[in-house]
């Protein structure tokens, strides 16, 4: 048969990107992301720090792409997770964040790149501009003032009808960070991806005497 | 030399088979293929992650502009699947129909799934009286089933089910975590659920490596631990010297003599747009389904003012698929937070849920014939619940990772049955950039398929329920084309003036000419179709050696009931 796994098929339809990116220049932060090894790599020895170069968005104003920065952030933040280490005592692990591995250049080239989707997320980064009123921009206020908005968007109960087409921005704006996210090595291997690896023998369930799975 | 013993169009399943048969039985053998040679260690990118690639996986614009989706993605080279032949639809046909015409076709991305058809499908018309049986018995090609599953290693068990015989397997992969659970809950609905037939190495095979479980396997496997046509067949015709491979050479059509016997081949050059032909005692077709009426019907002179071998007026018409589409979709809360599992390393198929619909009595069902399942589900490479979450922050992100090992799917294979309504002609007035007639798809899925689908859906609701699933919805049904296991173009059976073919894929009207792919099967039955395509090249070719070493090509087979 063709091909029963439907999720990276799933996952390629999700998107239809209707245009091309001619000038597309790289990018600063993502093609990095795997760097964090680099760093522990930098100070342990004589190599040059590797310079970063700056992203410069191709779609997004400056002050637009600093406020789709903040909200890949606070929609997935890094996190600090106690991780059973191999000794006894569970530790602290900082997981890195959207900001960490430029979920922002991910949705800038892929808003630049997909001209559908451009005057969604403008028309929605101004919506939430304005929802900061009288603050004169979201990214101006207070992580108080910004929770105060994102919840009453993203959670029903606090939905107001006036606010729909926030809502709706919220919830393209999540998609495109979850997108840009667990795309990366660091997003993968926060959800412990088990395909980053080969195995001998085909993996098999290491509870079948508990065929239902019940109170594992 | 431009004269050949046999000349092959296509080197999928049932082309490489032809190609390796004949090649080694000592006949001069020339292979037309339509697309390029592709290099495995170049071409696919299975052990790529999205991060590797610049659209994550995604797919670059161009491509999503020019995509049918699919395998067609930033994984593959995008020349291994076809962009440039055209093809059109009639009116209110929704036809998606991803192709590949690299060497191999479409056994370089195959799902795998190797399951033997049975008596109760050739012989179908009898118990349930809708359309015609099969012109052979399961007695009959049940030889060449062993021999093909033995040659290509297929990983299963003996399972002992009226409607899939069993064959001869190696060790199966192992159940993951929630194909035990999927298993209980289908157990107390009385349904199968059991390994699914795998062409996929367990164990080293034939020279073949064993699979690695890498996990990307419909994107090519570059050590070949699966079976395709460039890794198992082709290499053993070129050993043997007798093969004359011709890439890029779009088979235009098939040129007749001054008896209206099969002489050659016309092609069309990819890159330069050149006509040439080559020549051969016998033609075997072996393009894939519609392609393959396409060159017969494309193939007009005196003798055939209505496309080769067409007396019957059968030839492209009887177009079967499978309908494919998510029946039910949900999550197993037994396995939140649970440790995550690579599940997704056999990249699909460890289990199956063989047809159980109107076997005892054929007309149980308010449908007739049957449908199978496949599960999917657990960890994958994206977590494409976010949706079903509400929120963001650090709580959104860990209920992310506590989701994680839990989404299940199941996802039908229904066979359409034959109708007039569904059939493949040559469009009257459109022509592809190399000038050949475009093919033309005219499909609706009929009352039955839909009757199964719905079936499928309540099942789904049942299941879950059964299994301590919470059940979230189910997909509409894919457009046709999608599953790529079209056909009926060439049906064989006894009859000249009702079958394109007689039993052994030899043209009635044209005895030199041979149909070696799913074109000759009556329907698609609930099976997939490489197996059986696989065991019916290796019988026709064989048949088309006997015929050479009689000197008696002129013949047809003696009927047989």
């Amino acid at each position: 048969m063709a091909g029963q796994g439907p999720s990276r098929r799933e996952l390629i339809q999700a998107m239809t990107i209707a245009a091309a990116a001619s000038t597309f220049g790289g990018f600063a932060r993502w093609n990095f992301a795997h760097a964090e090894s680099m760093a522990h790599h930098e100070q342990d020895s004589a190599i040059k720090p590797l310079v970063r170069p700056v992203y410069t968005p191709h779609f997004f104003t400056p002050s637009e792409y600093r406020t789709v920065d903040e909200l890949s952030e606070l929609i997935l933040p890094a996190v600090s997770v106690s991780a059973a280490s191999k000794t006894t005592n569970a530790r602290s692990v900082r997981q890195p964040g959207a900001r960490d591995v430029g979920v922002a250049e991910f949705i800038d080239f892929t808003v630049f790149s997909e001209p559908a989707l451009q005057p969604r997320f403008r028309d929605g980064l101004r919506w939430l501009d304005q929802a900061a009123a009288p603050a004169s921009s979201f990214i101006s206020l207070s992580a108080e003032q910004q929770h105060a908005i994102l919840n009453r968007l993203a959670y029903a109960k606090y939905h107001r009808k006036s606010e729909a087409p926030g809502q709706q921005f919220f919830i393209l704006m999540r998609r495109y960070t979850v997108m840009g996210f667990y795309t990366t090595r660091e997003g993968l291997e926060s959800l412990d991806f088990p395909g980053l690896t080969f195995y001998s023998t085909s993996p098999g369930c290491t509870h079948p005497d508990n065929p239902e799975h019940s109170g594992l | 030399m431009n004269t050949y013993d046999v000349i092959v169009i296509g080197t999928g399943a049932g082309g490489g088979m032809a190609i390796k048969t004949l090649c080694e039985a000592g006949l001069k053998v020339c292979a037309l293929n339509a697309g390029l040679q592709l290099e495995p260690a170049k071409d696919f990118r299975e052990h790529k992650l999205p991060y590797d690639m610049k659209f994550r996986g995604f797919g670059s614009p161009q491509q999503q502009a020019q995509s049918l989706g699919y395998m067609d993605s930033e994984y593959v080279a995008s020349d291994a699947w076809e962009h440039e032949i055209a093809y059109t639809t009639t009116e209110g046909t929704h036809w998606t129909w991803p192709r590949s015409n690299a060497v191999g076709g479409k056994t370089n991305f195959w799902g795998r799934s190797a399951a033997r058809m049975s008596q109760i499908d050739f012989k179908a018309a009898s118990r349930d009286g809708y359309d015609v049986d099969w012109p052979i018995s399961y007695e009959e090609i049940a030889p060449y089933y062993k021999r093909v599953e033995e040659f290509i290693g297929v990983a299963s068990t003996i399972q002992n089910r009226p409607s899939n015989p069993d064959g001869s397997y190696l060790p199966p992969m192992r159940f993951r975590c929630m194909d035990y659970i999927l298993q209980a809950g289908a157990q107390k609905l009385d349904i199968p659920y059991l390994p699914d037939r795998m062409a996929q190495l367990t164990q080293a095979h034939n020279g073949h490596p064993p699979c690695h479980y890498c996990g990307n396997c419909t994107e090519g496997c570059d050590v070949g631990a699966f079976f395709s046509s460039p890794y198992f067949l082709l290499p053993l015709a070129q050993a043997t010297g007798n093969l004359d491979l011709r890439t890029n050479a779009i088979a235009r059509e098939i040129l007749v003599d001054e008896d209206g016997r099969a002489k050659g081949v016309a092609y069309v050059e990819r890159e330069s747009r050149r006509e040439l032909e080559v020549y051969a005692k016998v033609i075997v077709v072996a393009a894939s389904c519609i392609t393959t009426a396409q060159i017969m019907l494309n193939s007009r002179s005196r003798h055939w003012p209505a496309g080769i071998a067409n007396f019957s007026g059968q030839l492209g018409k009887n177009l079967c698929d499978h309908l494919y589409g998510t029946s039910g979709y949900g999550y197993m809360p037994q396995l939140l937070g649970q440790p995550s599992f690579p599940d997704n390393v056999t990249a699909g198929t460890v289990a199956w849920l063989p047809r159980w619909q109107n076997l005892q009595n054929p007309r149980e069902e308010k449908f007739i014939r049957g449908y199978s399942f496949y599960p999917g589900g657990g960890c994958d490479i994206f977590p494409g619940f976010y949706d079903d979450i509400e929120g963001y922050g650090a709580s959104y992100r860990s209920e992310i990772k506590r989701r994680y090992p839990t989404p299940v799917s199941l996802t039908v294979q229904a066979p359409s049955q034959r109708s007039d309504h569904n059939y493949v002609d040559i469009d009257p007035v459109k022509k592809d950039v190399f000038g050949i007639p475009q093919v033309r798809v005219s499909f609706q899925w009929d009352d039955n398929t839909l009757k199964m689908w719905n079936h499928s859906t309540e099942v789904c609701k049942a299941l879950f329920s059964a299994m301590g699933a919470v059940y979230q919805g189910h997909s509409e049904p894919q457009s046709p084309g999608w599953s790529l296991h079209e056909t009926g173009t060439c049906r064989m059976g006894n009859d000249p003036a009702h079958f394109v073919t007689n039993r052994f894929g030899q043209s009635h009207d044209v005895p030199n000419l041979y149909a070696c792919d799913a074109s000759v099967f009556l329907n698609c039955t609930d099976k997939t179709t490489t197996l059986s395509i696989l065991a019916f090249s290796l019988r026709t070719s064989e048949y088309i050696v006997d015929k050479f070493k009689t000197g008696d090509l002129a013949s047809g087979a003696p009927i047989q009931s």
